[in-house]
């Protein structure tokens, strides 16, 4: 008898939860003044409403897990059916040294400087705010001066892609860097 | 037809399914079970990262080493970069990821080191030069026992 409870227990659930409409988090009530890599003024998420949007964060002196998430970004546009025109953003965390300059020479690196894809930095307390509220935790790890004089730190941080809807409620919240891109194409055809 | 049976078969052949399923999983997979054959360093599956002027990149490849005794990857230089160093990224206990350098990389006997996304990887920082898709550059790897292997690595998004 127990097994049988145990699966029809289950199986509802699971159907609740597929047939929900739920949200892990409303991004509605805020707004956020950033710049994009052309030096554009965009509010964030105000100005993508009525379009899913998918959200990296990245800092561009992050070859590894940032440039995985960078690409993970393009992939699911190269995958996707571009529901309802979707939007494709990377936020920097480090906007001292990712001015718009910078993510424009990052987002050419990566030919994805042109089409449905924003790098947006800005002012260090908009940019901690904006962190703070989507759960990205940073920390500024090794900190070191190169022979040349330079100046180089590494930053500890959250590894994220979000998957926001046109409503600007927060629909899923991923891995950025280790989750297949086809999970979030999925879930973003959805939309 | 007796409903509590037929519910108990279906359940035992759900757990059967899944001890299945966990028993297959720890099986070596085909890739770790085949021998390796060859003889001394080889390196293969190279592929860096793009990346703009003064800023960073990454490379990956898999070393193996064919031989009977352990080498050490020592130190990596390459001119596309003004620092080349060993690092690795890590899952830190507070959910957010790292990145630190790493000395030297030993390489098994007869075993294959990756270097991989998320992972070990050299660590090109201050680029010389843009790195775009389809460019290419020369890298060397300094081996205790090996010596100098020079590499052309493409630069791939």
């Amino acid at each position: 008898m127990f097994p049988y409870r145990f699966f029809s227990i289950f199986s509802i659930a699971l159907l609740l939860v597929s047939c929900g409409n739920s949200r892990l988090d409303d991004f509605s009530d805020v707004s956020f003044e950033l710049t994009n890599q052309n030096g554009e003024l965009v509010s964030f998420p105000d100005d993508f409403e009525g379009a899913p949007v998918v959200v990296g964060f990245i800092y561009t002196n992050c070859p590894d897990i940032c440039s995985f998430i960078t690409a993970n970004v393009q992939k699911i546009y190269e995958q996707t059916e571009n529901p309802g025109d979707t939007q494709f953003v990377l936020i920097t965390f480090d906007p001292e040294r990712d001015t718009p300059d910078e993510l424009k020479k990052y987002a050419s690196a990566f030919e994805m400087d042109k089409g449905p894809f924003h790098f947006l930095t800005g002012d260090t307390e908009i940019v901690d705010a904006l962190m703070r509220r989507v759960s990205v935790r940073t920390a500024i790890d090794e900190k070191r001066v190169t022979e040349t004089g330079r100046s180089i730190y590494f930053i500890n941080h959250s590894d994220k892609i979000l998957l926001i809807d046109q409503k600007s409620r927060l629909v899923f919240d991923y891995g950025g860097s280790m989750t297949p891109t086809e999970i979030i194409v999925e879930d973003l055809n959805k939309l | 037809m007796n409903l509590p049976i037929l519910n108990m078969k279906i359940f035992l052949i759900l757990i059967f399914s899944v001890f299945t399923f966990l028993l297959s999983s720890c099986q070596p997979d085909e890739q770790s079970a085949e021998k390796i054959t060859g003889e001394g360093i080889h390196i293969e599956g190279s592929w860096a990262r793009p990346g703009s002027e003064g800023r960073m990149s990454a490379a990956y490849f898999l070393i193996t080493n064919f031989e009977q005794e352990p080498d050490t990857l020592l130190s990596v230089q390459s001119d596309v970069a003004q620092l080349v160093e060993i690092h690795e990224s890590y899952q830190q206990d507070n959910h957010m990821v790292g990145m630190r350098e790493v000395g030297q990389v030993e390489i098994p006997a007869n075993n294959t080191v990756k270097f991989e996304q998320g992972g070990l990887h050299i660590m090109l920082m201050q680029l010389t030069r843009p790195l775009s898709d389809g460019d290419s550059f020369g890298i060397t790897l300094n081996f205790a026992n090996h010596g100098n292997i020079t590499l052309d690595i493409p630069v791939r998004r």
